[in-house]
């Protein structure tokens, strides 16, 4: 009896403290190292005591990353910092892409903020935008040199209340074609000259529809085309948001959907109609353009459109090329995005930089880690790893020797002279509540692509009026 | 000798034992269940995004739900629609696989397996695989249906806006076999005196499926009915993994949860995105309590004497 009341007693008392430990709040993180901007917006300072190794995890899978390739890559860079630094030690966490995001705010919320997060895009920087520290006192202290940054780029890191980080690098985009299709239809390549005017969007058009081919060889000029056979497409953009897709025509507010003052939507301009319109008849009039059922042939040739040799022209960016340009059985090359009908070039942009989370400590050591990425001695290797363009001009030479020894038959020129013609609002700028507006805006890119609806002007009508309550939500609470 | 009064009654002590051995569920039921309830609960009345913390709003997160959101009462109607496709099919389906298998033949235990197989498939797994089959272009459907039914425009299931939640409800039916497995259970349970007996009174075959497999049956098909109204409601794998998250083309599967999903975790509203759960739990509830009260007219359980 005694010995049952014994064990009674410790196995309830067992239970009670299992109980408690997990109802403990977690430590919160020393800040040893954090010496974070006050907010009288005053320069940092070191911290004072005994030095210790600051801890610098990277936070790696919202963006590129995730590859083994890349992994491999990223562990020997942290190794060659780490053995040039007594101070820092810098650590990659590599979390798979579909689970980042929610990693990351589980991290955050849980008092254990990584020191860098990236390579972000604009996307993910906008998403989150509330997270990230401002890094502009660190700029003003130090006088950091910014002039050897893409001047457009640089704005890229703007952000109302904001400098979410240095620039890394970039994407520009262009016209990936297929010379063999090119040949086959007896058609000259689109122009490489950037001054050339005849290369619109509608001679693109032309040309495209030359390139559509049913299953019996006839194009879609031909009037025995069978647009419910389509085996061979003109032109995709299917791997562009409805943003991005709207910031080539070159509305007021370019791929924003809203004015200056973020208060009022304007995803309806004329200029986005006409693009939105331009686009549905390309897929339901003039089928050079795969509508959602004909993009599913891709999967056949591996999801890719370009590579798979079913679209003779694709719109994409630099990060396409260690995707998609491996061991292609077909010659190939790039052309500048065409003139539009504003007679203007956007060739939307993705950019890519490291953030610091506001809550994150040792934000000292995390800016110097950031710096070091982005130092003209480490930002080609690190943008090699990424697939990125570095955002510094004084590595461009050095960079056009890496990509061409990569991609010989690719016409550099093309590649770095499109970063001029950026899309500034970007097509991923912040944005209130980002992800509504972007899923209100991609819902009417939907609506094209899926047939149910192939008026543009009925279609953007809706947009701009789901954009404008979404907008006057956030203002009432804001 | 007076007896002591710490001792404990033999009941009590038997009682307290077994409290003791369910503890550690108890425990884990109310740390990993209970209190995330009750924070989601608390969340639910507050705006929070989950890097900052939860500001009290009061009701007004419910008030948009219920008034000012144009897409929550979508998401449910898209909801309601596949369970009012899937759940029927699954229940007459499963059963009637189940009447089959509960034939003496020879190989059945086989047939059995296979059947029940598809079902412990992991969802994940499916809904890839079903995307695949799907495929308006090289999946397997639409040639089978070109090539030997003459069909000229077959759907583009997931990438039509009319058939996407017709080929999640198909999608639905893979794992049939869960039910199957009950239903043969319970078709083992029924006396087979109670055949005898109506075959000797001159009951047919189908007489006899009428009058005695089914009413004996009631009591496992309103126990599928229950379970598969929840799942219904709580769709989420497979459309998750079949759209991307995107709940498309054009809104068409923006199931509830899903809708949920993305305002929890894409627009990080956790407050707005626990209210839905709440408001789900509710609607949940009130449908289950419809079926169980209406249960007394059409579920017989065996013994049972009705006026």
């Amino acid at each position: 009896m005694r010995t049952k009341k014994r064990f009674l007693i410790g196995l309830v008392m067992v239970l009670a403290l299992l109980f408690l430990a997990s109802c403990s709040t977690p430590d919160t993180p020393t800040d040893g190292g954090d010496t974070a901007p006050t907010d009288s917006g005053e320069a940092p300072t070191e911290a004072e005591g005994p030095a210790e190794t600051a801890k610098v995890v990277i936070f790696i899978g919202m963006g590129t990353g995730t590859d083994p390739d890349q992994i491999a890559a990223q562990e020997a860079l942290a190794d060659e910092f780490n053995s040039s630094n007594d101070h820092i030690e810098v650590e990659f966490l590599i979390v798979p892409h579909e689970e980042a995001g929610e990693r990351f705010l589980a991290m955050v919320s849980g008092g254990n903020a990584p020191q860098l997060v990236g390579p972000n895009g604009t996307s993910t920087i906008s998403q989150f935008l509330d997270t990230w520290m401002d890094v502009t006192p660190f700029i003003e202290a130090e006088n950091t040199d910014m002039s050897d940054f893409y001047g457009p780029v640089l704005e890229l890191n703007e952000f109302p209340g904001k400098n979410v980080g240095l620039p890394l690098g970039v994407y520009p985009s262009f016209v990936f074609y297929n010379k063999d299709l090119f040949d086959a239809a007896g058609l000259d390549y689109p122009t490489h000259d950037f001054s050339d005017t005849s290369w619109t969007i509608d001679a693109l058009r032309d040309m495209a529809m030359k390139l559509t081919l049913d299953a019996n060889g006839n194009d879609a000029t031909s009037p025995d085309f069978d647009p419910a056979n389509v085996v061979q497409w003109g032109y995709d953009d299917s791997w562009a948001s409805g943003r991005e897709f709207a910031a080539f025509w070159d509305g007021p507010n370019v791929g924003r959907p809203t004015t200056d003052d973020y208060k009022t939507a304007d995803a309806s301009s004329a200029e986005w109609v006409e693009g939105f319109q331009w686009l549905s008849d390309g897929i339901w009039t003039d089928y050079f353009i795969p509508d959602y059922v004909g993009q599913e042939a891709y999967y056949a040739v591996g999801g890719d459109p370009f590579g798979g040799g079913l679209v003779a022209m694709f719109h994409s960016h630099t990060w396409f090329f260690p995707e998609g340009l491996i061991d292609l059985p077909f010659e190939y090359d790039i052309a500048p995005v065409p003139y539009n009908h504003n007679g203007t070039r956007v060739a939307t942009i993705h950019a890519d930089s490291f953030t610091i989370p506001d809550a994150a400590a040792n934000k000292d050591a995390a800016w110097e880690v950031m710096k070091w990425l982005t130092s003209p001695e480490h930002i080609s290797d690190v943008c090699q790893i990424y697939g990125c363009l570095p955002a510094r001009i004084s590595v461009e030479d050095e960079f056009r020797g890496v990509l061409s020894t990569n991609w010989p038959a690719l016409d550099l020129d093309v590649v770095f002279d499109s970063v001029e013609f950026l899309d500034n609002p970007q097509h991923e700028s912040w944005v209130p509540e980002w992800g509504k507006i972007e899923d209100a805006v991609n819902f009417g890119l939907d609506q094209i692509y899926s047939g149910e609806n192939k008026d543009a002007a009925a279609v953007l009508e809706s947009v701009n009026t789901e954009v404008q309550k979404i907008l006057d939500e956030y203002w009432a609470d804001h | 000798m007076k007896r002591s009064t710490r001792t404990l009654s033999i009941q009590k002590r038997e009682a307290l034992w077994a409290y003791v051995f369910i503890a550690p569920w108890i425990v884990g039921f109310l740390i990993f269940t209970i209190g995330p309830m009750l924070a989601s609960l608390y969340y639910s009345f507050t705006d929070y995004d989950i890097i900052s913390a939860p500001v009290w709003k009061g009701l007004a997160n419910y008030q948009k739900l219920l008034f000012n959101d144009p897409l929550f009462w979508h998401s449910l109607k898209v909801t309601i629609k596949f369970a009012a496709m899937a759940l029927p099919l699954n229940l007459v389906i499963g059963f009637l696989i189940a009447v089959l298998l509960n034939q003496k033949v020879p190989g059945v235990n086989i047939w059995r397996t296979l059947y029940f197989l598809p079902s412990v498939i992991a969802g994940v797994a499916v809904a890839l695989l079903w995307v695949r089959i799907f495929n308006a272009r090289i999946g397997l459907i639409n040639p089978i249906l070109q090539e030997y039914f003459g069909v000229q425009n077959p759907p583009g299931w997931l990438q039509d806006p009319n058939w996407a939640v017709p080929a999640l409800v198909i999608m639905s039916l893979w794992s049939v076999g869960g039910s199957m497995i009950i239903y043969l259970a319970g078709l083992q349970g029924v006396p087979t005196t109670l055949y005898e007996a109506a075959k000797i009174d001159g009951a047919n075959t189908a007489q006899r499926f009428w009058n005695i497999t089914i009413p004996m049956m009631t009591p496992v098909i309103f126990y599928n009915l229950v379970l598969g109204l929840i799942g219904a409601f709580n769709y989420f794998t497979e459309v998750y993994v079949a759209t991307s998250g995107d709940g498309g083309p054009v809104r068409s599967t923006l199931f509830y949860n899903l809708y949920l999903y993305q305002n929890a975790f894409r627009f990080f509203e956790m407050g707005y995105a626990s209210a839905m759960a709440w408001v789900l739990f509710v609607i949940v509830l009130i449908v289950t309590l419809l079926v169980f009260r209406s249960s007394p007219l059409w579920v017989f359980y065996e013994g049972e004497l009705r006026k």
